[in-house]
């Protein structure tokens, strides 16, 4: 038990002292589950979803909870002009958070997917209140750092769970575009004519129609053969010609794709459909971007979407794909196929392969623009239901899911309702919250099982060390020392793209205490091959310090006994060593 | 009087005096001045989009009439490259022409000027130290190497100027020009070493040891080379993402709310009008558009004729047709806008005539010696009568040449993109023909041929023809794919339940060059009915119609 510990186990037993109420004599209504926080201090409940009050709610109660190990701050406002906050989660005791190396992490950038949000509380409670019963959190949390950015589209994460919409919409954010080219801007949106806050699928009765109501199972429609005489016929989702142009639902909500809105290799609307004006004009997206480059510590990053089970890397585009080299995709290899295994159902894939081919994703900025490992999870995969792979939308599936496993509660049965253009329609079918959202029995699982494999890439991020450092008296008073760094994980401090680009700059060795008369680099100790540094050689400038390999710095030096040597990495934290 | 008044007046005299025989280039301050008059003189107005975080404002002039926002517009930019002193000049007088001799045109068009997007970098010609930038006041490390401006220009000589510097040596790969010895060129290198060789660099110290000079000065990002077009990712005077910068977005974000502009004049160091841009159909066919698409580039031959008729100055090394991340290719393939560049002024080419020197004049006019375009530069310069052009070569003590002859001298900065400032009105005045006659051939809606027929029953026929009276489409080829162009609007207002045939709205994709469209309707019962059709970038064709 460390003295933190020690000091709360004082202060509660005074406290119950106080109350009247002795710790010994009561009942004990627990008993501790392997590999959840037992007696949390802040209590959350992790089979529900949180709208963008009760997400701030939660990150405050963290900060409060834990001062020593979370910090809540504004990075800017969206849109609408909610902050979009980010809990910075290290321990503060063990140096600046803001110089160790990082993982960042955010959800929701469309609007509809929702449960990054959850994934990425869940993370920052479980790491908070781990940090004093499990000696690997803790540990992490001295060595790391993470930042935490649970929604990055609370305007329309609002919008979506409190307004109609559709398991897919608004996906964007709230800025409303003239979508169909009249000079209007939002004027056809959904019309949630049953008034129950999801907009479902209207159908009508139509002796031209092509369907009918499946006879074993009325909430599905199904398609006759080509010479059966239907009774349905489809009208889509559910909504009425405002503005009496022929077209229904035809202009509502954005429409632009905040991932299509970041700063590589990116392309206009008519190239890649849901493009803004440039770069980063979004808000919500400009805010993030000025937060990474605040923070080139970063070394590391995850982005929650839904659905489909996925762990996604780049490129988005075919045509970057020479962007992501070889050393590059071995590491991202190696993180994502451990992922594999630790959530079941989910695939490692690549976006352009195997997804789509899109431009101005923020996966792509983030490893293209900055050169952080990054991937996207597509949360929620059917597996989940019945450990089948049925793929996403699998109607049958998902009926039977609402059949046998939730009871009803994910489908509106058919009902009649009037609607001023097509006469006399039937308006049902699944929820909003249902298909790309995890039923809540299925949420915290999920949530865990993402939170460790970002784990496992937040370990991964480069550890420096001074394991060793030789002196060698040259004569004349002066000595040759050489210094040898270890960098004791899987990632370089600089990725192969970060190289190319001279994204960030280089890592810093530096010897103080001591007269230097000459430094180099060291490229083969055995047989003397050294890089001297003519200029400023007190501080030895390494482009990099590759995964689980050392680099080995030399200074021949007069006087000063007592020196002392520091690494100093971007991305790879700092790392002393004093003689 | 008090003081302030009296200030007030000596500053008024100044500026009457000052516009009447401005001699050189205007300050920053001098632009403002002249954006405030035209901004006072009833068709203009002035706003600032931003200010640069050297403090300059960001202008944006706009000069019309009455629903300005609902006519087609021009957009005229100045000081995409803030090197480029003629082209704020032009964007103001081609204004103050507009409005002092053309304000006729404002009833049709209007016009939104940018006369200088790089006020940073311009204010470099007007210090100290003159030389000629691109990059606004932002700090940024321009070679990657992890500090900042650690390598600026040094001004050697102390002639307020940055030119270059030439260092002797037989190790050099520069040798003097054949016809002008003060001239360096690359040296041939499969030729015999025997002349005077040298290195050449810019006018200043290597700070950091890194065997480049001055690679890392005191200037951040170029708005011409920061844009998304073909955006140079990483490179020096670009930064790390396309429109990174306060001036670009504040001009980016004015423009995607000017629904009306159909077309682009940027004074800038591309040129497409004196020789339009070409197709290549498979870069035009691929995903990502990296050629002018096909339809578009008759367009730009179409108005390139109309620019050679207008500028009497034939072409010379006209050679520059966009470049990575600039501004007027933007545009075109970002902006979905006819985009037209032109330099504004270059250096004529001289043809030497025979008597001044026959052995020289022969071995040029023979080709065997080629000019560069600093010596044609020079040689038109001599004709010309202008003798303050080059700094001689003057030898100079330099700590990274100890035992070197080192020199600073050269063509002085500015003068090969910049005519003498007695030039530039005549200048103005062409171009602002130019843009009159691209004003006049703005995309022209109008209705033709109105019938309406009595059907029986209280029902009329209404048939009008919609035509395109311009030689112009309405939307460019590319422009038609663009979100940011709106489709041809038809609202015909009348009761939903009184029309039995048509809309009340329906959307137009495209109307060609003098293309015409029959549009009808059927309704119900008297009185009137508005038809309304067009969009903000083709101006709109009303008519109200009896029944």
């Amino acid at each position: 038990m460390n003295l933190r510990n020690i000091q709360n186990t004082i202060v509660l037993g005074i406290l119950s002292f106080l109350l009247n109420i002795a710790p010994a004599d009561a009942q004990e209504k627990f008993f501790r589950a392997i590999g959840t926080p037992h007696k949390p201090e802040v209590q959350v409940s992790w089979n529900r979803y949180y709208t963008y009050e009760g997400m701030v709610d939660i990150m405050e109660k963290i900060a409060k909870a834990h001062p020593d190990l979370a910090k809540m701050e504004s990075i800017g406002k969206s849109y609408e002009g909610r902050d979009i906050y980010v809990l910075t989660i290290s321990d503060f005791n063990t140096g600046n958070p803001n110089k160790k190396p990082a993982m960042y992490i955010d959800g929701n950038i469309h609007s509809n997917e929702i449960q990054g949000t959850e994934f990425s509380l869940y993370t920052a409670w479980y790491l908070t209140e781990m940090y004093d019963e499990l000696d690997f959190i803790k540990q992490l949390l001295e060595d790391k750092t993470f930042y935490i950015n649970p929604s990055i589209n609370p305007d329309a994460r609002n919008d979506y769970m409190n307004k109609p919409n559709t398991p897919h919409s608004p996906r964007s954010g709230m800025i409303v575009l003239d979508n169909d080219g009249d000079g209007e801007a939002g004027e056809d949106g959904f019309d949630d004519i049953n008034k129950d806050n999801h907009i479902t699928m209207m159908v009508r009765k139509s002796p031209t129609g092509r369907y009918i109501k499946d006879p074993r199972d009325d909430r599905k429609l199904i398609r006759v053969e080509a010479e059966e005489k239907g009774e349905y016929e489809m009208l889509g989702y559910e909504g009425i010609d405002t503005d009496d142009d022929g077209e229904v639902n035809e202009d509502g909500i954005g429409y632009y794709d905040p991932n299509r809105d970041w700063g590589w290799k990116w392309q206009p609307d008519y190239i890649q459909r849901g493009a803004y004006k440039y770069p980063f004009s979004l808000p919500e997206n400009r805010a993030v971007m000025e937060f990474v480059m605040k923070h080139p510590n970063i070394a590391g990053a995850q982005s929650y979407h839904n659905y489909g089970g996925m762990i996604l890397r780049g490129p988005g585009a075919e045509e970057d794909a020479e962007t992501y080299n070889r050393e590059d995709v071995q590491i991202y290899d190696a993180i994502a196929k451990k992922g594999e295994e630790m959530i079941p159902g989910y695939r490692y894939l690549v976006v352009y392969k195997d997804l789509y081919s899109v431009f101005g994703g923020e996966l792509d900025w983030f490893y293209g623009g900055r050169g952080i490992y990054t991937y996207s999870n597509e949360l929620m995969v059917s597996y989940l239901y019945f450990h089948e792979n049925q793929g996403r939308g699998n109607q049958d599936e998902e009926l039977k899911v609402d059949r046998y496993l939730t009871f009803g509660d994910a489908f509106v049965d058919w009902q009649e309702y009037d609607h001023p253009q097509y006469g006399k329609i039937e308006i049902g079918g699944f929820k909003k919250n249902f298909g790309r959202a995890h039923p809540g029995f299925l949420l915290e699982q999920d949530a865990h099982r993402n939170m460790a494999f970002t784990i496992y890439h937040a370990y991964h991020t480069p550890k420096l060390s001074i394991t060793e450092v030789k002196e060698k008296n040259l004569g004349n008073g002066l000595r040759e020392v050489t210094a040898t760094i270890y960098n004791e994980r899987l990632m370089p401090t600089h990725s192969s793209q970060d190289l190319k680009y001279n994204i960030e700059r280089p890592d810093y060795v530096s010897i103080s205490g001591s007269n230097v008369v000459a430094g180099m680099l060291v490229n083969d100790e055995d047989f003397n091959k050294v890089e001297e540094q003519e200029v400023n050689p007190e501080i030895i400038k390494v482009e990099n310090i590759p995964g689980m390999e050392t680099v080995k710095v030399r200074w021949i030096i007069s006087g000063g006994r007592n020196y002392s040597i520091k690494v100093d990495s971007a991305k790879g934290g700092v790392a002393e060593w004093e003689s | 009087m008090n003081l302030k008044l009296r200030c007030l007046m000596l500053l008024s005299i100044f500026y009457v005096f000052n516009s009447y025989a401005q001699q050189d280039y205007p300050t920053n301050r001098q632009v403002e001045q002249r954006l405030k008059q035209m901004a006072a003189s009833g068709n203009a107005k002035l706003i600032s989009l931003t200010k640069t975080e050297g403090g300059q404002d960001i202008w944006a002039l706009q000069l019309g009439k009455g629903d300005m926002e609902n006519k087609p517009a021009i957009a005229i930019t100045g000081g995409v490259e803030g090197y480029h002193l003629l082209s704020v000049e032009l964007a103001l007088k081609v204004s103050e022409k507009i409005l002092e001799e053309h304000s006729e045109i404002l009833e049709e068009t209007t016009f939104y000027v940018f006369p200088n997007m790089s006020p940073d970098a311009y204010a470099q010609y007007f210090s100290n130290m003159k030389y000629e930038r691109r990059g606004n006041s932002v700090k940024v490390d321009q070679d990657r190497d992890g500090e900042i401006s650690e390598d600026p220009y040094e001004d050697l000589n102390n002639d307020g100027w940055i030119s270059s510097l030439r260092v002797e040596s037989p190790m050099g790969n520069h040798v003097p020009h054949q016809s002008d010895a003060r001239v360096l060129v690359k040296a041939d290198e499969t030729s015999k070493r025997d002349e005077n060789r040298y290195m050449v660099y810019s006018e200043g110290i290597d700070n950091d040891k890194d065997k480049k000079f001055n690679e890392d000065p005191e200037e951040g990002i170029a708005f011409n080379k920061s844009l998304t077009y073909k955006f140079p990712y990483f490179q020096p005077y670009a930064g790390d993402f396309p429109v990174s910068q306060r001036e670009s977005r504040a001009l980016l974000d004015y423009l995607f709310e000017r629904w009306n502009i159909f077309a682009f004049v940027t004074f800038g160091p591309a040129n497409n009008l004196s020789t339009p841009l070409k197709y290549n159909k498979s870069e035009a066919e691929k995903r990502v558009v990296t050629s002018m698409l096909e339809k578009d580039v008759k367009l730009n031959e179409m108005i390139s004729e109309i620019y050679k008729e207008t500028i009497p100055q034939k072409a010379y090394n006209q050679d520059n047709q966009g470049t990575n991340g600039d501004f007027f290719q933007w545009a075109y393939f970002h902006f979905g806008r006819l985009s037209f560049s032109t330099p504004g002024w270059w250096v004529p080419e001289v043809k030497e005539e025979k008597a001044e020197n026959a052995a020289k004049t022969d071995s040029v006019s023979e080709g065997k010696i080629k000019p560069s375009p600093e010596t044609n530069f020079l040689a038109w310069a001599e004709k010309k009568g202008l003798n303050d052009v080059f700094l001689s070569w003057t030898e100079v003590n330099h700590p990274d040449f100890p035992n070197q002859k080192v020199e600073v001298g050269g063509l002085k900065p500015f003068v090969m993109v910049n005519p003498p400032y007695e030039m530039t009105d005549s200048i103005a005045s062409n171009h602002t023909n130019f843009i009159i006659k691209l004003a006049e051939m703005q995309p022209k809606l109008e209705l033709h041929n109105l019938k309406t027929e009595e059907l029986g029953g209280g029902l009329t026929r209404i048939t009008v023809d919609l035509f395109n009276n311009s030689s112009l489409p309405t939307h460019s080829e590319l422009g038609e794919k663009s979100r940011w162009l709106q489709k041809l609007q038809i609202r015909f207002s009348k009761d939903k339940k009184d029309i039995l045939v048509g809309n009340i709205i329906k959307l137009v994709d495209k109307l060609e060059a003098y293309e015409k469209q029959r549009l009808s309707w059927i309704v119900k019962g008297g009185g009137t009915a508005t038809l309304r059709i067009g969009a903000p970038h083709t101006g709109f064709a009303t008519m109200n119609i009896k029944l």
